[in-house]
């Protein structure tokens, strides 16, 4: 019998990749934007690309937001992605600061443009976004990036894989009891991405 | 660290990947889709399909490769050639591309790379653009490059420097340089144009045209040769001369930090003298 995953609608990104990643790994997904479902989930994935603006504001202050927050507070297992992770802590300074979901202490910055290239010799200043791949700490795993914010974890042990780009140590995977998220994108990073999921699916840590 | 990305490009006209791909070790085969998954087993970083038709029947069969790309693949998926407007990206997005790449179309309207950041997310616009070097005149002391558009065809009067610039400024969240003057030539990036571009914008950029051997890959990466933070390449992929991992294995041994996985399914497709 496969885990039964409702993937989350939030006009947020594509969702195809995310599902076809899921089902090879062994889930059935079933597609919902309706909170009804989504609050009677057993196990959620929340994806999302781009930014932190009136669409996340809305899910946060919406029916999405409550039924995400029953989930989590219930104990199911439930997994952000990328803006998805980004959204389950208290605040985002993008586009002018929004309110997260207050689900794990923390806040969401911009890498600065500045930031020199301090391990490559030569070169002026790190690219912004950070794109491409990148290893994760302490598995040595390489993962797809693509976000120009990153999350300032409230507590530290909520961090479960760190990244590093430039001077900048930000957390790459989040998880604290039923709740996890990740900040690369699992459904393009080939055979580690499509592992991490596997655990998740099975209740692992990653 | 980030590693630098190795990405093959397929370029696709009716359905079809124009010159062929001639993998040793698997079918003589046009076909996209296998071509693609042949590329994401070998650890491809990153797969580029760049419509090439003309004609209205084959961008509907190219949106139909998409879609079949991003259904066998696990890595990003960049799509460009012939994108003009809001539609064409969201049609692309839809079909399962993670980026399009825009280029004639933000020449004519240069607004449209930000009205389609702003609504995509920078992540996934990537610009290209294409230049070529301008005859040199007494007196100059860097060579000029101009923006080109429609395969080179077509000149803008734009300086590419000043173009790549303005592109960043707008929202574009990667820029796809290609040198037509060494496209296809098999001698190499254009190295001062690649890193000027690099070095000067806050956006990742990803060298193109004139791939011939691993060696050129490696200048391109460099970073005080071409300096850029991706390498694109067709042919020598296509036609079997090495696989990723052999190019892979070649940057890491020369000191380009790059992205090394195992084989995951044992799939071994080894090189051969094809060309």
């Amino acid at each position: 019998m496969p885990r039964e995953v409702i993937l989350v609608d939030s006009q947020l990104g594509n969702l195809d990749s995310v599902e076809h990643a899921l089902i090879q790994v062994g889930a059935s997904v079933h597609i919902t934007n309706d909170p009804d479902r989504v609050a009677t989930a057993r196990m959620v994935v929340f994806p999302g690309q781009g930014s932190f603006g009136p669409t996340t504001q809305a899910i946060v202050d919406g029916a999405m937001g409550a039924a995400l927050r029953m989930v989590v507070e219930r104990g199911d297992p439930f997994l952000g992605i990328c803006l998805g992770m980004q959204m389950l802590f208290d605040s985002s300074e993008e586009n002018g600061g929004h309110a997260g979901l207050g689900v794990l202490p923390g806040y969401v910055r911009r890498f600065p443009a500045d930031m020199p290239a301090g391990e490559m010799p030569g070169a002026r200043m790190l690219k912004i976004p950070h794109v491409g791949w990148n290893d994760v700490q302490p598995t040595n795993e390489h993962f797809y990036f693509t976000h120009s914010y990153y999350v300032i974890p409230g507590q530290a042990e909520d961090v479960m894989w760190s990244c590093r780009y430039g001077r900048i140590e930000f957390p790459a995977t989040v998880c604290r009891g039923n709740v996890f998220g990740c900040q690369f994108h699992p459904e393009k990073s080939q055979w580690s991405g499509l592992r991490f999921l596997r655990s998740f699916i099975l209740g692992g840590r990653g | 660290m980030l590693k630098r990305r190795i990405i093959p490009c397929l370029d696709i006209k009716n359905g079809r990947v124009v010159k062929g791909v001639h993998f040793a070790g698997l079918r003589d085969t046009g076909d996209p889709v296998e071509a693609a998954r042949a590329y994401d087993l070998q650890g491809a970083d990153e797969i580029c399909l760049l419509d090439i038709t003309a004609t209205v029947e084959g961008r509907e069969t190219f949106i139909d490769v998409v879609h079949r790309v991003a259904d066998q693949i696990f890595t990003p998926l960049t799509v460009g050639g012939g994108v003009r407007r809001e539609a064409d990206v969201r049609r692309l997005l839809t079909a399962g591309a993670d980026k399009v790449a825009i280029n004639s179309a933000a020449v004519a309207n240069p607004l449209l790379i930000r009205q389609l950041a702003d609504k995509y997310g920078s992540q996934c616009i990537v610009v290209a653009i294409d230049v070529k070097q301008m005859k040199p005149m007494p007196g100059d002391t860097t060579p000029l490059y101009e923006v080109v558009i429609h395969g080179g065809t077509r000149s803008t009067g734009l300086d590419a420097l000043a173009w790549c610039d303005h592109v960043a400024k707008l929202g574009a969240g990667e820029i796809l340089l290609t040198s037509m003057d060494k496209d296809g030539t098999r001698d190499g990036y254009d190295l001062w144009i690649t890193r000027e571009v690099s070095h000067r914008v806050p956006i990742p950029v990803i060298a193109s045209g004139g791939v011939g051997q691993l060696e050129h890959l490696r200048e391109g990466l460099a970073v005080d040769q071409g300096g850029a933070d991706a390498a694109l390449a067709a042919s020598i992929f296509h036609f079997g001369l090495y696989t990723i991992s052999q190019a892979k294995q070649y940057l890491h041994e020369h000191g380009i930090p790059v992205r090394q996985q195992e084989s995951p399914r044992g799939v071994t497709i080894s090189s051969n003298s094809f060309g």
